[in-house]
């Protein structure tokens, strides 16, 4: 250790001890020559025998200077520097090399910087390793991982062995007038150690105190950094201020900095102050809230789980009524890392694309080791002679790899900046849903992977090449037989081989990306049980202060509906709450009047939909028996219910559901089911839950509802509808804003948008792939061309037709392609079967695809080989004799 | 005179014990030394004793310190270490053990 500490300290001062050494040395032989002086020598002799005892005072320095061991930093410093003289002797090599590079390093970082964000270092988490998401399940009604309840939080928050700190959240929103506007801010009602959970600090002020985190005492808030710029026009003094958030005071007490918004959505925080009945053991399965904990440092997320199982296991052993639920239900809690779940939906998505620029840098980096291997042959002259001059095998091996090292940092170096502008652009035509919380960001992660990749591929593809340079044999030079020794069989047998691996690797990407592309277009083509064509959506929230009861609700939904109606363009028009793929649908049990549940068996369970009469008919959804809701049908008239064809099969399914009575598990009153509707498909294209669903008429519903949709169907132009809804609100009540306006054809492709990044990103990957291998193939192919030059030219001056020298470079580049083909097809039967849960629709083997696919890489091989096919045909024999 | 080459593997214990015992020496005066102690029967070799001495000084055995010599000429004076006599010392018990052991071979008995 000390040794090495002193090697290094003087291979800083390399220059000085080497300076020393030979002064220490001039002065012995100085010294030396005066002695032999003394004994009678002349001066000169004197000196020419001190020197000649002393040896090569040049090897010496040598020998010393590598027992200091700075030999390999100077060689290495040597090597760049050659290096970069070969590079610049060879521009259009350099070119290609970095450019191929760049394609290759660039599309990697910028995938790696997505998957960072999204997977290992999402913006705002400090040490996301600590921080777990608590769920609850229930295992035996298929429910496996939900929101946990309050008794269930105050479990874990007083577990304080196992969790530093414990939060909740639950989403919320308020109307705040905005410059006169009204408009509604996203916010996150959440507990005290909200923020500590995840590690943030605020950029001004404070967050709450365990003395806000109460009832009544919550009156305070903290804003996002991105509402705090729109909303407040970033104004540091607003500290301390107060606002309106749905009629009542809020004291702005702190301002978080840019990278926190957890969750995404929020644009503000308050306290979510839980009443002490809350946490009373019969809320325990009443799951409303997400959960968060910060493991302590020494504790790991499998001992966190095991406290839990045992916390589990009291509830199940406790003896109390809730015990009996829990069993029956096989109920649980559990941690799983928050990272893990927020990705839940971009992950896999994200390791596909990860998969694919890995096999297109691999595609790069055996295009490189392609033409790094033409090179060195072409250079076998000038490796020969240095082997000649003395250089060893491994200084040879070191020279190439440094060269190819160079060549991928220039890549990298490229490949950065062309990441940083992939990103931008991506993004900006990326569709929001699919990218929220992502950015182009090139940090200390992003830079450490593209360094490390950078360098694993200089090794990569300077590998081979380096092998066969320190094969220069110093002979071959020596014996004048270099030119012939360029055409080294071997060489040309590996270059093939790199190339039928290119081929097979890029047909491999060829159909994953048409496997995506056709189940996405098989997806779009889904019917989905209702027709958005000319559907305009929003989204509004009546505050409680002011419609305390379902009736005052009512009174402002007729109201709306009523102006809707007189509106020009619109053919009707409706409210509810669970239109499909909007957010806040609602799920829960329901009793069959008549029918008993065993003990222990789960009660049956839909989607809940509460809507006016005209919903049925703006969304085009067929009432396949009895009747839709009417204007008859009113708070004061028998309670009337719809169920959908699933619902109907599911639980009447040898009677006739009509005029059956059915009780919601969470209020009294008993509905008549009057008339059963086509299914509709809520969320999801590729995965229809095909849950049962049961229709309530909002006029009749017995509790005011936190947050609205309104749809209107028009025959016109669905963006005139925007206006009409903005207007009809606001004639409703000038106070209430309305949000999210969309049209919901945009809803449902917005539910494809992940699909869609990641089936035109493959595509693009794909080409970028097949135009690779294609110049490798162009590369091997042309080159062989130029080796036989002399064979063609013979061929043709012997009478040979030039058809048949076609016929022979087009059936090389042929044969490789047909191997590559090969290759390739049985790796994507591989793939296939890694991508199945990725592809809605497309199962088996798909012939008619791989077939399509494999014809378009040989298509593209044929033209690739024809380019230096005609060159071989127009060889002048003459010429060619000429040649060597 | 002939002299002979000094014997592989001692030159350094040589080194050492000659610094032990004059002090602080140059790299000229240690060759002079060693031959003069030797009655002109060892011959250090230049060639082999500026290696040696960098290589103790890598080892921490010695130390190197720049002063002026006698007619003012800069040299580059070397002292043992502490290091350097516990290495001596080693060196010489095996020296001793070894060459004990060849004597007690080349006795005539």
């Amino acid at each position: 250790m000390i040794v090495r500490l002193r090697r290094f300290i003087s291979r800083l001062r390399l220059s000085r001890l080497e300076r020393e050494l030979r002064e220490e040395m001039h002065l012995h032989i100085d010294l030396r020559a005066a002695a032999l002086r003394k004994k009678g020598m002349s001066a000169e002799e004197a000196k020419a025998a001190a020197r000649r005892s002393f040896g090569n005072v040049l090897l010496l320095g040598e020998e010393s200077r590598e027992m200091w061991g700075w030999n390999i930093l100077d060689t290495i410093v040597q090597d760049l520097r050659y290096a970069f003289r070969q590079f610049r002797k060879a521009p259009v090599f350099t070119a290609v090399g970095v450019a191929t590079l760049a394609l290759g390093i660039g599309a990697n970082t910028a995938v790696f910087s997505v998957v960072n964000q999204i997977l290992l270092h999402p913006a705002g988490i400090k040490d996301p390793d600590g921080l777990v998401a608590i769920r609850e399940k229930f295992d035996r009604l298929n429910l496996k991982s939900i929101n946990v309840s309050p008794p269930v939080f105050a479990d874990a928050r007083d577990s304080r062995q196992i969790f530093e700190h414990t939060a909740v959240a639950r989403a919320t929103g308020f109307n705040y007038s905005f410059q006169s506007v009204p408009e509604r801010l996203e916010a996150s009602a959440v507990s005290a150690e909200w923020f500590d959970v995840f590690g943030a600090k605020p950029l001004l002020g404070r967050v709450f105190l365990p003395e806000e985190d109460q009832p009544n005492a919550n009156h305070v808030v903290v804003l996002s950094h991105a509402a705090w710029t729109r909303v407040f026009g970033a104004d540091s003094s607003i500290l301390g201020h107060s606002i309106e958030l749905n009629q009542e005071t809020y004291r702005i007490v702190g301002v978080m900095s840019p990278d926190f918004r957890w969750p995404h959505s929020a644009e503000l925080w308050v306290p979510i102050g839980l009443p002490p009945q809350q946490f009373s053991p019969r809320n325990r399965f009443n799951e409303s809230l997400d959960a968060v904990a910060r493991l302590k440092p020494d504790v790991s997320f499998a001992q966190a789980n095991a406290w839990l199982k045992v916390l589990t296991d009291r509830v199940w052993n406790a003896g109390t009524p809730g015990s009996r639920v829990a069993k029956n239900g096989g109920w649980g809690m559990f941690a799983v890392p928050y990272v893990d779940l927020i990705s839940e939906d971009t992950r896999r998505p994200a390791l596909v694309l990860f998969g694919a620029v890995g096999a297109l840098l691999l595609i790069a980096c055996a295009n490189i080791a392609g033409l790094t291997l033409a090179r060195t042959s072409a250079r076998s002259v000038e490796m020969g002679l240095r082997a000649a001059l003395g250089a060893g095998h491994a200084r040879l091996r070191q020279q190439v790899i440094s060269e190819c090292i160079l060549l991928s940092i220039a890549g990298a170096a490229t490949g950065v900046a062309l990441a940083y502008a992939g990103i931008s652009f991506l993004l900006k035509i990326a569709p929001e849903g699919a990218t929220a919380g992502i950015g182009a960001h090139i940090d200390l992660y992003v830079l450490l992977f593209t360094g490390a990749t950078a360098i694993a591929s200089g090794v990569l593809f300077g590998l081979a090449p380096a092998l066969r340079a320190s094969k220069a044999e110093a002979n071959s030079v020596l014996k004048g037989s270099a030119r012939l020794a360029t055409a080294g069989p071997a060489r040309q047998r590996l270059r093939s081989a790199l190339v039928t691996l290119e081929a097979g690797l890029a047909l491999v990407l060829l159909v994953s990306a048409a496997l995506f592309l056709r189940s996405f277009a098989l997806l779009q083509n889904v019917n989905p049980g209702f027709d958005a064509h000319g559907v305009m959506t929003a989204m509004f929230s009546l505050p409680a202060k002011q419609y305390p009861d379902p009736a005052k609700q009512a009174v402002f939904y007729r109201s709306v509906l009523e102006n809707l109606s007189k509106a020009t363009g619109v053919s009707s028009a409706a409210i509810g709450l669970g239109v499909p793929f909007t957010p806040y649908g609602e799920n829960g049990s329901f009793l069959i009047e008549g029918r008993i549940v065993a003990p222990g068996e789960p009660n049956p369970q839909s989607a809940r939909h509460f809507v006016t009469p005209g919903y049925f008919k703006s969304l085009s959804i067929p009432v396949r028996r009895g009747r839709a809701f009417a204007e008859t049908d009113r708070a004061e008239s028998e309670p009337v219910a719809l169920i959908d064809e699933n619902l109907a099969r599911q639980y009447w399914p040898n009677e006739d559901p009509l005029a059956k009575r059915i009780q919601l598990t969470n209020g009294p009153t008993v509905y008549a089911i009057v008339g059963i509707v086509g299914h509709v498909n809520n969320s999801d294209l590729a995965m229809d839950n095909r849950k049962g669903e049961i229709y309530l008429d909002l006029f009749q519903f017995k509790q005011a509802m936190p947050v609205s949709w309104i749809i209107v169907k028009t025959r016109g132009d669905v963006a005139n509808m925007a206006a009409a809804i903005r207007s009809a609100v606001r004639e409703a009540d000038p106070k209430e804003p309305v949000r999210a306006l969309k049209p919901l054809r945009e809803l449902v492709s917005d539910s494809l948008a992940p699909r869609t990044f990641v089936s035109s990103l493959l595509g693009l990957f794909a080409a970028l792939a097949l135009a690779m291998a294609m110049l490798g193939l162009y590369g091997v192919i042309n080159y062989s061309v130029t080796e036989r030059t002399r064979e063609i030219g013979i061929r043709i001056a012997l009478g040979g037709s030039r058809w048949s020298v076609l016929q022979s470079v087009l059936g090389q580049g042929l044969r490789l392609a047909v191997l590559g083909t090969a290759l390739g097809l049985a790796g994507s039967l591989a793939i296939q079967r890694v991508l199945q849960n990725e592809l809605y629709e497309v199962k088996a083997f798909d012939p008619l695809l791989f077939t399509g696919m494999a014809a378009a890489l040989l298509t593209t091989s044929l033209i690739a080989s024809y380019l230096p096919a005609r060159r071989a045909v127009r060889v002048d024999p003459l010429a060619a004799l000429r040649y060597e | 005179m002939s002299n002979e080459a000094i014997p592989p593997g001692t030159l350094d214990m040589l080194i050492l014990q000659t610094l032990f015992r004059g002090g602080r020496l140059h790299g000229f005066e240690i060759a002079e030394t060693i031959q003069e102690r030797s009655e002109d029967v060892l011959r250090v070799e230049e060639g082999s004793l500026y290696p040696a001495l960098q290589r103790l000084l890598l080892q921490g055995w010695i130390v190197g310190e720049w002063s002026k010599t006698g007619e003012n000429r800069r040299a580059r004076y070397y002292k043992i270490t502490s290091a350097g006599r516990k290495q001596l010392e080693r060196e010489l018990s095996r020296y001793l053990r070894v060459s004990g052991a060849i004597a007690r071979i080349l006795q005539p008995v």
